[in-house]
């Protein structure tokens, strides 16, 4: 399954869900999905373009424009093409609804990606922190704007 | 975990330091006589915060920190940590130097796996095993510090090409360790195969299918064990490996054995991959010419763009996804190593098994910890 058949596969499907999908490369393509339809797109993916290996799920923060992204690369094992698919979410109350029902190790990205950016994935089956301590919740590190973790340094522990 | 125990069961926590897990992480399992009823990872105790420091640091600064996201694959990470910056840049390293990465990355893959495969040994009481794999990875160091200067944490790659040329004699110095070691595999094959308690703890143990693998996103020697021959190197072609001739390496049980065999079989493709490597490598540049890209990097702008570059890991997939926004530093990086998902697909896998076990199946993941936790 070649990069252009897959894209006119999505559009055709997806109309009015995806939009600026193009091809980069022969093993590369992206495209942005409505957040509403992001599940329903991968779902979608993995039963009908053979897109049965979600590399990974991250978010990315854009203080600027006040949008968050989050980004799935999905992969395959039977072809060599490559999806960045991204939906963009309002800063101020990012939401989003998980794809662990349609891919099982989205799991795992989508609790780091919570307690990183703050990004709260809907019906996750246990969205809590993963690699920080709970008390650092609600900080967000990898946001632009984070400085630091100030009150509970060890500095300011002794 | 606790509110589900029934009166006869226990919770026992491994880790985070405990000596059968590679690096450290709690394993909170659920026991009811010595069957494993459930079983959750923790993770955490030794986060880096790598992505957020990438951020700060600019590209070349950037090379030194990915090499501490496993320590055990550093020239990989670096070979995929460049790769991106290299497609946004635009540029290419020259035949020799995509030679030379070649030939560092897959000594790099043999020590990983030689010490995996001791690590599993010790894991499971076979001790001396380590000692084994430890001395032939002592001669593989002691070749890629010939070239890079360093043992663990090499800072040897750069942009459009390598820091510096083999030395002088290299092939001569190389060629003897690898026959001594293709000698050494076979004796670890026989070994293994002769050992009735090695069989006893492995075969059958900690079955995957290639389904439930793929559903679990493994990546690596975990999922060729079970049959799938997924590898980044043919799937993905990067530097010359398409010039070069091996095959991938696959079983089909999906047990700990079969996890091991598929390891010890890419130890004998690596070794015909250096081969060919050391006899075909071209003269020329290490650098593209041309360009202001050499062994003093400028202070470098990247042009805007995003870029996922993939890479063959010792351990499976290893990407990168970056983001530039023009400036001197990226803008964001996601680090996808191959253990997180494989240490994620742990607790399905021992569920069920007995307690014993859950050395065997998590020592033959051949994890690291410090990559999943990053």
């Amino acid at each position: 399954m070649d990069a252009m058949t897959i894209i006119e596969s999505l559009t055709g499907k997806f109309p009015e869900a995806i939009s600026e999908a193009e091809v980069e490369s022969p093993i590369r393509i992206r495209a942005y999905a409505d957040k509403e339809k992001a599940k329903e797109v991968c779902q979608y993916l993995k039963d009908s373009l053979q897109f049965d290996h979600l590399c990974s799920v991250c978010g990315v923060d854009y203080p600027q424009r006040n949008e968050q992204e989050v980004v799935y690369h999905i992969a395959s094992y039977d072809h060599p093409v490559v999806l960045m698919l991204k939906a963009r979410l309002p800063r101020d109350s990012p939401e989003i609804e998980s794809i662990v029902p349609v891919y099982w190790n989205a799991n795992w990205y989508e609790r780091e990606t919570y307690e990183l950016f703050g990004i709260f994935f809907k019906n996750h089956p246990n969205l809590k922190a993963l690699v920080l301590p709970e008390d650092m919740l609600g900080e967000w590190p990898l946001r632009k704007d984070y400085e630091g973790f100030p009150n509970r340094t060890a500095r300011n522990l002794v | 975990m606790e509110e589900m125990l029934e009166p006869n069961e226990m919770i026992v926590h491994l880790g985070p330091q405990h000596p059968m897990q590679p690096g450290p992480f709690r394993l909170n399992l659920r026991l009811k006589g010595e069957t494993v009823m459930d079983a959750e990872v923790e993770l955490g105790f030794i986060h880096k915060g790598i992505e957020k420091i990438l951020e700060n640091k600019t590209y070349l600064q950037g090379i030194t920190i990915v090499d501490r996201i496993c320590y055990l694959v550093a020239l990989t990470n670096e070979e995929c940590f460049v790769g991106c910056t290299e497609k946004l840049l635009g540029i290419e390293p020259p035949e020799r130097a995509q030679y030379i990465r070649v030939i560092l990355e897959e000594l790099s893959r043999l020590q990983s796996h030689l010490l995996g495969m001791g690590e599993f040994g010790e894991f499971i009481g076979f001790v001396s095993m380590f000692m084994y794999t430890i001395k032939e990875r002592e001669d593989i160091l002691t070749l890629i510090d010939m070239v890079t200067g360093a043992r663990v944490t090499h800072s040897y790659l750069k942009f459009g090409g390598v820091r510096d040329d083999l030395p002088e004699g290299f092939k001569e110095k190389a060629l003897p360790v690898l026959n001594n070691l293709k000698k050494v595999i076979s004796d670890y094959e026989e070994m293994f195969n002769s050992d009735r308690i090695y069989r006893e703890r492995t075969v059958g143990v900690g079955v995957l299918t290639a389904d439930v693998a793929k559903n679990l996103g493994v990546s690596g020697p975990p999922l060729r064990a079970t049959g799938v021959p997924f590898d980044i190197r043919k799937n993905e072609p990067y530097l010359v490996y398409k010039d070069l001739d091996f095959k991938v390496c696959t079983e089909t049980a999906g047990d700990c054995f079969a996890r091991v065999q598929v390891r010890l079989n890419e130890m004998r493709e690596s070794i015909y991959i250096l081969e060919q490597c050391l006899d075909q490598i071209p003269n020329g540049p290490l650098f593209p010419e041309g360009t202001p890209y050499g062994r003093r990097t400028p202070v470098m702008r990247v042009p805007a763009g995003e870029v996922f570059h993939r890479v063959e890991d010792p351990r499976g997939e290893m990407g990168m996804y970056m983001i530039s926004d023009g400036s001197d530093k990226p803008y964001r990086v996601k680090v996808r190593g191959p253990y997180y998902p494989t240490l994620q697909a742990l607790p399905p896998l021992i569920k069920g098994t007995t307690v014993a076990d859950v050395a065997a199946i998590s020592g033959s993941m051949d994890g690291c910890t410090s990559e999943a936790d990053r």
